[in-house]
């Protein structure tokens, strides 16, 4: 028994326990603001975080869970959260106009005040004696002045001239004083009951009272001004006539954004083009410039001053990509761009890069290859050195052509390798925005859609067109919807893709 | 192991305590400035004020849209500014959201221009302390065309004689579609939206496919068609078509005018042509740029007054005037304004219309801009295309209602 205690109170235990309980005070701190604002997704990842953290602390059993605990943390955070998290927007109303929650578009309508008709504006001086407390001299429209304290009266006062310098021991605060202290000022209520007058402003001071008065059981707002009642009408508090209060707030909407695009003809045939376009493009785009690598790591192999020109092939890899794209911009551009002015020249005529249709999905096939094939040139040539030279030399023996044990040899060995990285570039292009937003935004435009959207558009440039860029009109939850729909499929793709790969390295 | 972790845990309690003394210190006005001309003179007022109030006040530059971003979506964390500059339309999209706070101006409205006053009204109230104003100006090369052409028949007729005689190529080039040629639509009748009783924009009445839209469209395709302007719209193209004068006009703004200067091409600005002899010149939107009080600051009375009390002043609004140039809201410190720039933009200004600040206004541009590429390719006519752009708008302000 002895022992036992002496072993949960060890300073090694101490440790451990406080660590516990600083983490779940922490803990418990954080959620309670994030609840306090109706943060619940977050609180509820955060407080699953803090649950973990606290076991594997006390658990001897989930000792090894602490080498992983930031790596966990950090996925959970960072990439099962945002998941969980846009699955959850995207049945929600989240737009520009219902931005944030509840409680917070409750507390902010709240805080708006009005001055009945009947109650009178002033403009005021303040007085401050030793102790540190207020008071407020006041003079109405017709220039009467009256002495009002915080819990006291409005008290009519003789002021002949300018503000006496001191009002029973208290004394006026001169110009430089009235704005530094203005802050405080406003937060203090003078007068008393019906009658509080509170500092508007520098110059103003009145009785204002809340505009609206709340009604939880209801979830209705009454503007006390007009006596107009408003019902909440998905997330924003409108009243019989159409007009609502700002700013709206977060609700669920089912699956209302969902079937706005999944049973809306006029988005899903301009959408089903542009998936058709963005597995082309993130496919050719793969493919050839793998092939460019690939050849280029070939021939390269064993010329001499092969370094040299692997070092000059490179180049396009280290520049920052937008500002290759920017290139290809004014080389391309329509007017004056030095590719088409030399075809012009030579032809008679020039492809339009941005207006045409068919140029510009080459155009940005054209660029994405360019930018991409050094990295797959590098990676073949690593993966060219790994084949073992004898295989070429029994192949040879047998009498097999170059070609030939290229297809049966290198190829295959060469693939083994670089599959899985193929996967991912496909899974990375089918979501390259820089190189759509920096080339033409993915214009020319697709004529009669629902919403603007261009021939070149992929889906990802399509959403962020749709939530983001234009942020004063933004609509989180469409847009958070269309990706849902657009991570299961990239997510199927990815998973057939991964599954055939394995089946490939199992047959060899 | 275990003191390791010891000492984090005192740290970070260590670090939590002194960041809570920090804060509890005099806290300074933060101010965002969305563009580096203005950071300057922004700081020294910013000097100015602490030395008479002892309130430091931090300027710092942050990209618009993070402004927009932490404005809308960060509900004021304890880093965001109490005071913002914005360019005015991005107002309403702000005030719909409840994230700023009107702001009492007094009588002191009277000492701005109206329509920088009106930038920022919204809903009825003032949002915002007005601090310049810009529109587009009809840029004309001077050696190609000594006198301003009052109509756009004049100005066609001009540019055609031009390309006749070799001495140009085209008559202008479009730096787009939209926003720098709305005096073209304008001039016909164009609009963008109606306007309710009160006054204020209404963003279910769509004016994008009105007839003057349709009749400002037409002309540009008539212009793309008989190549005297080029079919893709392109800024930089524009620019240098007008530098390089193989263009004798341009629709542009004042960021174009040092191009312009470095060019060495002889220019002059003037009021926009007008549909028909003696008709009303075209109209370009008003941007109005302003400082906004953000609804989430800790001291918001003490930003409203930063602006009422201490920028409205003739002094501030001119040291800020002399920062960049850009034409005052403050009319005194306007009038100052009498190089020919200046009073060229003010002349093809003097009938600007506050671009709507309302958040419909950022459906229109991608639908706006798609219909003139797809009237400009000859895939759609002028009508077909504006008529698909209204609709566009029309249909994402119905999904916002819901």
């Amino acid at each position: 028994m002895e022992t036992q205690t002496k072993t949960i109170f060890s300073s090694q235990n101490m440790g451990k326990l406080l660590g516990a309980a600083a983490l779940t005070f922490l803990g418990a701190f954080a959620v309670y603001h994030l609840l306090h604002d109706g943060l619940l997704p977050l609180a509820g990842m955060i407080s699953a975080i803090v649950i973990f953290l606290v076991l594997i602390l006390v658990k001897k059993s989930l000792t090894p869970y602490r080498w992983l605990a930031v790596g966990l943390v950090m996925a959970f955070l960072f990439t099962v959260f945002p998941i969980l998290y846009t699955v959850f927007l995207s049945f929600t109303n989240m737009s520009s106009g219902h931005l944030v929650t509840k409680p917070q578009a409750v507390e902010r309508i709240l805080a708006q005040t009005y001055k009945p008709d009947h109650v009178p504006t002033y403009s005021w001086e303040a007085y401050q004696n030793t102790s540190g407390e207020w008071l407020l001299l006041v003079f109405d429209q017709d220039n009467k002045a009256f002495d009002v304290r915080p819990g006291s009266d409005l008290k009519p006062i003789e002021v002949p001239g300018d503000p006496p310098a001191a009002i029973d021991g208290y004394k006026l605060l001169d110009p430089v004083q009235k704005i530094q202290k203005l802050q405080a000022l406003t937060e203090v209520e003078f007068g008393h009951g019906s009658n509080l007058i509170t500092i508007q402003d520098p110059m103003t001071a009145a009785a204002v009272v809340p505009q609206y008065q709340y009604d939880e059981a209801q979830n209705t707002m009454t503007d006390k001004s007009t006596g107009l009642l408003y019902t909440n009408k998905g997330g924003t508090y409108t009243s019989s006539a159409g007009d609502v209060l700002i700013p709206g707030y977060m609700v669920g909407i089912g699956t209302n954004n969902y079937s706005r695009f999944l049973g809306n003809t006029g988005y899903l045939a301009p959408i089903g083009e542009i998936i058709i376009w963005n597995i082309g493009f993130s496919l050719f785009s793969v493919l050839i410039s793998f092939a460019i690598g690939m050849a280029i790591a070939q021939l390269f192999e064993n010329v001499p001053g092969s370094r040299l020109i692997r070092a000059l092939l490179i180049i396009p890899y280290p520049i920052p990509v937008l500002v290759s794209i920017m290139i290809w911009r004014g080389l391309l551009n329509e007017n004056m761009g030095l590719v088409t002015n030399l075809l012009q020249h030579i032809f008679g005529s020039a492809p339009h890069f941005f207006t045409d249709i068919s140029w510009a999905r080459f155009a940005i096939i054209l660029i994405n290859v360019y930018l991409s094939y050094p990295y797959f040139f590098v990676l073949a040539t690593g993966a060219l050195k790994s084949v073992p030279r004898d295989i070429y030399e029994a192949a040879e023996i047998d009498g097999a052509s170059a070609w030939m044990s290229f297809r049966a040899i290198t190829l295959p060995m060469v693939m083994r390798i670089l599959m899985p990285l193929l996967i991912a570039s496909f899974s990375f292009n089918f979501n390259n925005f820089t190189l759509i937003w920096g080339f033409n935004a993915g214009l020319p435009a697709m004529a009669d859609t629902v919403v603007p959207m261009g021939h070149t558009d992929l889906m990802i440039s399509f959403i962020y067109r749709l939530g983001f860029s234009t942020a004063s009109a933004a609509d989180y939850g469409f847009s958070a919807a269309i990706t849902v729909v657009l991570f299961l499929l990239v997510g199927l793709m990815v998973f057939f893709q991964v599954r055939n790969a394995k089946s490939l390295k199992e047959s060899r | 192991m275990k003191t390791l972790f010891k000492r984090v845990v005192t740290a970070a309690l260590v670090g939590t305590l002194a960041l809570t003394a920090a804060v509890a210190q005099v806290k300074p006005l933060k101010i965002w400035v969305y563009d580096n001309s203005r950071i300057d003179a922004l700081t020294q007022i910013g000097k100015d004020f602490e030395a008479k109030y002892k309130i430091p006040v931090e300027v710092s530059m942050v990209d618009l849209g993070q402004i927009k971003s932490q404005f809308l979506l960060a509900n004021g964390g304890s880093d965001t500014a109490d005071i913002a500059i914005i360019p005015h339309d991005n107002l309403g999209g702000l005030v719909e959201n409840g994230v700023v706070l009107p702001v009492n101006l007094g009588r002191k409205a009277s000492n701005f221009l109206k329509p920088a006053i009106d930038g920022f009204m919204y809903n009825g109230k003032l949002y915002g302390l007005p601090l310049s104003v810009e529109n587009i100006g009809f840029f004309r090369n001077t050696t190609l065309v000594p006198q301003a052409p009052k109509t756009w028949d004049e100005v066609i007729a001009i540019g055609k004689k031009l390309m006749a005689e070799g001495k140009t190529t085209q008559i202008m080039g479009f730096p787009d579609a939209t926003y720098n040629v709305f005096p073209l639509y304008t001039a016909f009748g164009g609009a963008i939206f109606g306007k309710k009783a009160d006054g204020s924009w209404d963003p279910h009445k769509v004016e994008l496919n009105n007839t003057g839209m349709v009749k400002g469209l037409s002309l540009m395709v008539q212009m793309v068609k008989n190549k005297e302007a080029p079919g893709t719209i392109d800024w930089d193209g524009a620019h240098v078509l007008f530098e390089s004068g193989k263009a004798p006009f341009i629709l542009t703004g004042p960021w174009a005018i040092n191009r312009f200067k470095t060019a060495k091409v002889p220019y002059a600005i003037s009021a926009f042509p007008a549909a028909k002899k003696g008709g009303q010149p075209g109209a370009p939107f008003l941007g109005v740029q302003g400082m906004i009080v953000s609804a989430a600051s800790k001291q918001a009375a003490l930003a409203q007054a930063f602006l009422t009390q201490f920028m409205a002043t003739e002094k501030y609004m001119n040291q800020l005037y002399l920062a960049d140039h850009r034409p005052s809201a403050w009319k005194t410190v306007n009038d100052k304004a009498d190089d020919s720039d200046s009073k060229g933009f003010a002349e093809a200004g003097t009938n600007a219309i506050p671009m709507p600040s309302i958040p419909a206004m950022g459906y229109v541009w991608d639908a706006w801009g798609n219909a003139a590429a797809l009237a400009f390719s000859g895939e759609k006519t002028p009508k077909e295309a504006l008529d698909t752009a209204a609709t566009q708008v029309e249909t994402q302000v119905a999904a916002k209602k819901k």
